[in-house]
């Protein structure tokens, strides 16, 4: 009875961390598309509209929720309450504090960071053009990742699933 | 009076310019005796100079302690972290949003406080594209003075309620924008003996209306329309066909198209009161674009303010059909 129990306790915590790093996987590409939205709405707001870069941020959420979203709101609040710290500065310190719910590798994590250390310093049109490469950029690492994600999803579950089984059947 | 004065530049001071300072400039500036405080209408900061406080018609130096000082060699010493820092909290990080500004020399920040800048300018097909390599920077408070314009009222308002087309010429820092602002809510708002009229106020600088996300900060009356940011030419007539003021007010005419824009104005029947820079009418007369304005007599009045002995003095008014001086001496508003 006890085998039993000790074996379904095994296949079930294996199975989750199958399941969850499934989740994990598919997770990346829904986050960078999100930040891609973002930082697409943040240059009409900054082309179009001329928003000072707090309330550019913030208005680059609508419709987005999430961790992404809190990124972002998190960035607009700090550099409302303090201007003197620069937006590379204020990304560097969110990103730190967002690090277990933000999935993102370390080229997206730099993008980030040069992101911030080139926001608001130019004029409208050089805004643009910088806005549109970092967007490419963080296209081709959610090309990577959507391609990484049809890879290895259904690999992490039946893992986590076999993994459990062949624990079972070696310590049986 | 004094304590009047003490608790408007506190409020002005903590309200605007604090937040625009990196801390031991606050920290300098805020230890310096309100006796002095209270008559400071510019702040300066160079790279490598002294820390100015312009009173009225005189400066002093502070040195680290927020103590005034004589000598400039003990004076605190501006440095490029300062003007670097004082312009990220100016601009909030949003340098393109006052691209416009910036390559007109100045930005505005909430409050209606003018910054000029110096710098290097980079220019493109022979117009300034931008500043760069920021030296120095003039900080400009601004004052809302209600009822400072009372003694110029009664000349530019008809029995008939009409308001005469007026021009107030002052070299820079005489209160040219404050008599404006306070002219227009006067105008707005009617009094006992005229009533009320539609004021449009083409606000290019952000001085006039001090406009936070395009909404007034100051009173300009109750009927008072501001178009913030745009240029004068263009914004006065943009008013003129969608608010149908029955007066149009802006600040600092210039350039070739503001005189167009002032012309078809008056042709459409508006009333027009603006400012320029110069200290008497011969000096303008000479002057390209206003000059022909003067000579054609399109204004009816003309407002000549002056520093001395403070600022804010009216020495004469004019009534251009005639060029019969009104009122001359020196009327404090």
């Amino acid at each position: 009875m006890l085998k039993l129990i000790g074996s379904l306790l095994v296949l079930l915590v294996s199975s989750y961390i199958g399941f969850k790093m499934a989740s994990r996987c598919q997770e990346r590409p829904r986050q960078l598309r999100q930040i891609i939205t973002c930082v697409g709405s943040l240059r009409s707001h900054i082309i179009y509209s001329c928003l000072p870069l707090h309330e550019a941020i913030a208005n680059s959420t609508n419709g987005i929720y999430g961790p992404v979203a809190e990124f972002f709101q998190q960035v607009a609040n700090l550099l409302e309450k303090n201007a003197s710290l620069t937006p590379q500065e204020i990304i560097k310190k969110v990103l730190r504090e967002m690090e277990g719910s933000l999935i993102l590798k370390r080229p997206e994590i730099e993008v980030l960071y040069v992101l911030g250390g080139n926001l608001g310093v130019m004029n409208c049109k050089e805004q643009e053009k910088y806005l549109s490469l970092v967007i490419e950029q963080l296209e081709r690492f959610e090309n990577e990742a959507t391609r990484l994600r049809d890879l290895n999803t259904k690999m992490y579950r039946y893992l986590g699933i076999c993994g459990g089984l062949a624990i079972i059947i070696i310590l049986v | 009076m004094t304590d009047n004065k003490n608790i408007l530049i506190k409020k002005i001071l903590e309200q605007s310019i604090y937040p625009v300072l990196p801390e031991q400039l606050i920290a300098m500036i805020s230890a310096v005796s309100l006796k002095y405080l209270k008559d400071l209408t510019e702040i300066r900061l160079r790279i490598n100079q002294p820390l100015l406080l312009v009173l009225g018609n005189q400066d002093i130096t502070v040195n680290p302690m927020g103590e005034v000082v004589v000598n400039s060699n003990e004076a605190y010493l501006c440095n490029q972290d300062d003007i670097q820092r004082t312009l990220q909290l100016m601009s909030k990080n949003s340098l393109y949003a006052f691209e416009h500004q910036l390559r007109m020399g100045f930005l505005t920040i909430d409050g209606g406080h003018r910054i000029g800048l110096t710098g290097q300018a980079i220019i493109d097909a022979g117009e300034v594209k931008t500043l760069k390599n920021i030296n120095g920077l003039n900080i400009r408070l601004a004052r809302e003075v209600k009822g400072c314009a009372d003694q110029i009222i009664p000349y530019i308002i008809t029995k008939e309620g009409q308001v005469l087309n007026t021009l107030i010429i002052s070299p820079p820092r005489c209160g040219k924008t404050t008599i404006l602002r306070d002219l227009i809510r006067q105008i707005s708002m009617g009094s006992k003996i005229y009533k009320g009229l539609p004021v449009g106020v083409v606000d290019e600088r952000s001085e006039i209306a001090a406009c936070k996300s395009g909404i007034s900060t100051v009173d300009l009356g109750i009927r008072t329309d501001v178009l913030d940011n745009c240029p004068k030419a263009m914004g006065m007539l943009m008013l003129i066909r969608s608010m149908s003021p029955a007066v149009v007010a802006t600040d600092e005419l210039g350039r070739a198209e503001d005189i167009h824009a002032v012309r078809e104005a008056l042709n459409a029947g508006v009333s027009v009161v603006t400012t320029v820079h110069g200290k008497d009418l011969n000096e303008l007369l000479h002057r390209p674009y206003i000059g022909e304005l003067l000579e054609n007599k399109y204004f009816h009045r003309y407002i000549l303010l002056s520093d001395y002995p403070r600022v804010g003095t009216i020495k004469k008014i004019i009534d251009s059909s005639n060029n019969k001086i009104l009122w001359e001496g020196a009327k404090i508003c």
